[in-house]
């Protein structure tokens, strides 16, 4: 499924088979003041697949994770998470899904078992061996301090005690802000032992791309304003694509729907688009003449989602 | 589940709490040593004509007490819950919002009614060491609303920290003050007894009113 949400228009391509949904937000709108920060927003992360959430900082990613945890009103549309509506959340649904909030929010003033023997009550399904699996490689006794910890044996503990909820759905909010590559790729171990498990849905954002190749199965790529893109990694990986671009000079490029984005910083200009190079030679030779394209240049996933969103 | 917010609250509380019970016993201790120091140094005549001719308060000491723990107690237990909206953690429990909120303030409340009691003991105990039992009521009922000062306190400073809009965390910190203003227009004993099951009553209207800043906590729009 690749859909294309740009504002109030929006349009759809099929190319994998539909889920039912984990969440599912259908005409989010949302305002700061003045500021609107998406309009019309669509959008829906199938159970058991793990979706990736990417954009550029201010884009809205935290705002949306807390609207989904029903901890925002938003002005207008629908967030569903579960099958209820995301600031209606009832204790049960909400013992079901596993929040990591940016920054690995924590009761610092609570030493590790403290914080196990909060936890646990609330969750019927809780795994305390997971937690202490996680918790235990830090080589810390049990009575030290949260607050005490520097922030990436913060996020041990924190996403010890998601993981021992044995959470249907995990939101995960920068879970790599403060993480050392350690770090990082330890957690990423343990999701994936996580997700083998079966019947996980994971929703996560993050600036690490390069961790997404590696996990996710789809990704949503949010920009400025709202505008959304949506479909399996696979599909953009293989169908996102930059060539070079050669006699640039005096050219104002617009962006439609195949000249997704240029690329001018830099010694060798680029083009982005979802086209293939047939496609890409033919729309530029209608549109800037002058313009050659060159080779096709391989790309990873990180420089593909600068590609698509731009270095600024 | 009860018993895991209750344990939160208490590992929050329990220093700030046991200092100020600490404060509180150091604080009688100093109006026993006052009153004693009195006794030996003045005739119980002159005694007698200061408090009942011309009703001046022996026991101003523990005035502020009540207050000063009410606040600290609260600001203990919301302010760790405040810094960096840590209050999100907790309302994603899987509880409802309202059970919570009164669980927090419920353990809060309790622990400053024992230091209240203390308090209220205490004064007692100390006036009739040297006083007849009627003079033992009647400093209990003068500081009763200095007592109650130590709720509105504890409400006040919940609701403020507890409350996520900045105008109505002045209108509550004014409602707070004003408040406890009324509470400290003495200028002798049991002046209070007439009006205090009011002031009582109206203060009882707290512990419904930290919903509502918790609800929009919980619901920003």
């Amino acid at each position: 499924m690749v859909s294309q949400n740009t504002g109030k228009a929006q349009q759809v391509k099929s190319c994998c088979c539909s889920h039912e949904a984990a969440i599912s937000v259908k005409g989010l709108t949302h305002r700061y003041g003045k500021r609107t920060i998406y309009e019309n927003l669509n959008f829906s992360v199938p159970k058991g697949r793990v979706v990736a959430l990417l954009g550029k900082n201010g884009v809205g990613k935290t705002t949306l994770i807390k609207i989904l945890m029903g901890f925002l009103k938003p002005v207008g549309g629908r967030c569903e998470v579960l099958g209820e509506q995301s600031h209606l959340l009832s204790a049960a649904t909400r013992a079901r899904i596993g929040l990591l909030f940016e920054g690995h929010l924590a009761y610092e003033f609570m030493t590790i078992s403290q914080i196990e023997k909060f936890y646990a009550p609330f969750y019927p399904k809780w795994r305390r061996e997971i937690f202490y699996d996680l918790v235990d490689r830090l080589g810390l006794p049990h009575s030290h301090v949260i607050g005490n910890m520097s922030c990436g044996q913060r996020s041990q503990v924190v996403l010890g005690l998601i993981f021992a909820q044995d959470p249907e759905l995990m939101i995960l909010d920068d879970y790599s802000m403060g993480l050392d590559p350690g770090y990082r790729h330890l957690f990423l171990d343990f999701l994936r032992d996580f997700l083998a498990e079966g019947n996980k849905t994971v929703f996560v954002t993050s600036h690490v791309i390069q961790d997404m190749e590696k996990l996710v199965d789809d990704v949503i790529f949010l920009q400025r304003g709202g505008e959304l893109i949506q479909m399996p990694l696979s599909c953009f990986s293989s169908n996102f694509r930059c060539f070079e671009i050669k006699n640039v000079a005096g050219v104002q490029f617009q962006k439609d729907n195949v000249i997704r984005n240029v690329d001018l910083v830099g010694q060798s200009p680029k083009l982005f688009s979802f086209g293939d190079r047939e496609q890409v030679r033919a729309h530029m030779a209608h549109l800037y003449p002058n313009v050659a394209i060159g080779e096709q240049i391989d790309m990873s996933l990180e420089d593909a989602f600068i590609g698509l969103t731009g270095k600024y | 589940m009860l018993q895991a917010l209750f344990l939160k609250e208490w590992i929050k509380v329990r220093k700030v709490w046991f200092l100020i019970l600490a404060l509180n016993l150091a604080a009688l201790l100093y109006l026993y040593l006052g009153m004693r120091h009195q006794f030996h140094n003045e005739h119980s005549e002159m005694i007698w004509y200061w408090s009942f001719e011309l009703r001046r308060i022996l026991y101003g000491d523990v005035k502020y007490l009540a207050v000063l723990s009410g606040g600290a107690i609260a600001a203990a237990q919301f302010l760790p819950e405040m810094v960096n909206n840590r209050f999100r953690l907790s309302f994603h429990l899987p509880v409802r919002a309202d059970i919570q909120v009164w669980s927090w303030v419920g353990i809060g409340a309790a622990l400053g009614a024992v230091i209240a009691f203390i308090i209220a003991i205490g004064l007692f105990c100390i006036v009739t060491l040297w006083f007849p039992f009627e003079a033992g009521v009647s400093a209990v009922l003068t500081a009763a609303p200095w007592l109650l000062a130590g709720w509105v306190a504890y409400f006040s400073v919940a609701l403020v920290m507890l409350e996520p809009q900045p105008v109505k965390r002045v209108a509550y910190a004014l409602l707070g003050c004003a408040f406890l203003g009324l509470l400290y227009n003495e200028r002798g004993y049991q002046e209070y007894d007439q009006i205090l099951p009011v002031l009582i009553a109206a203060a009882m209207l707290f512990p419904a009113s930290v919903i509502y800043p918790a609800y929009r906590y919980r619901h920003r729009s």
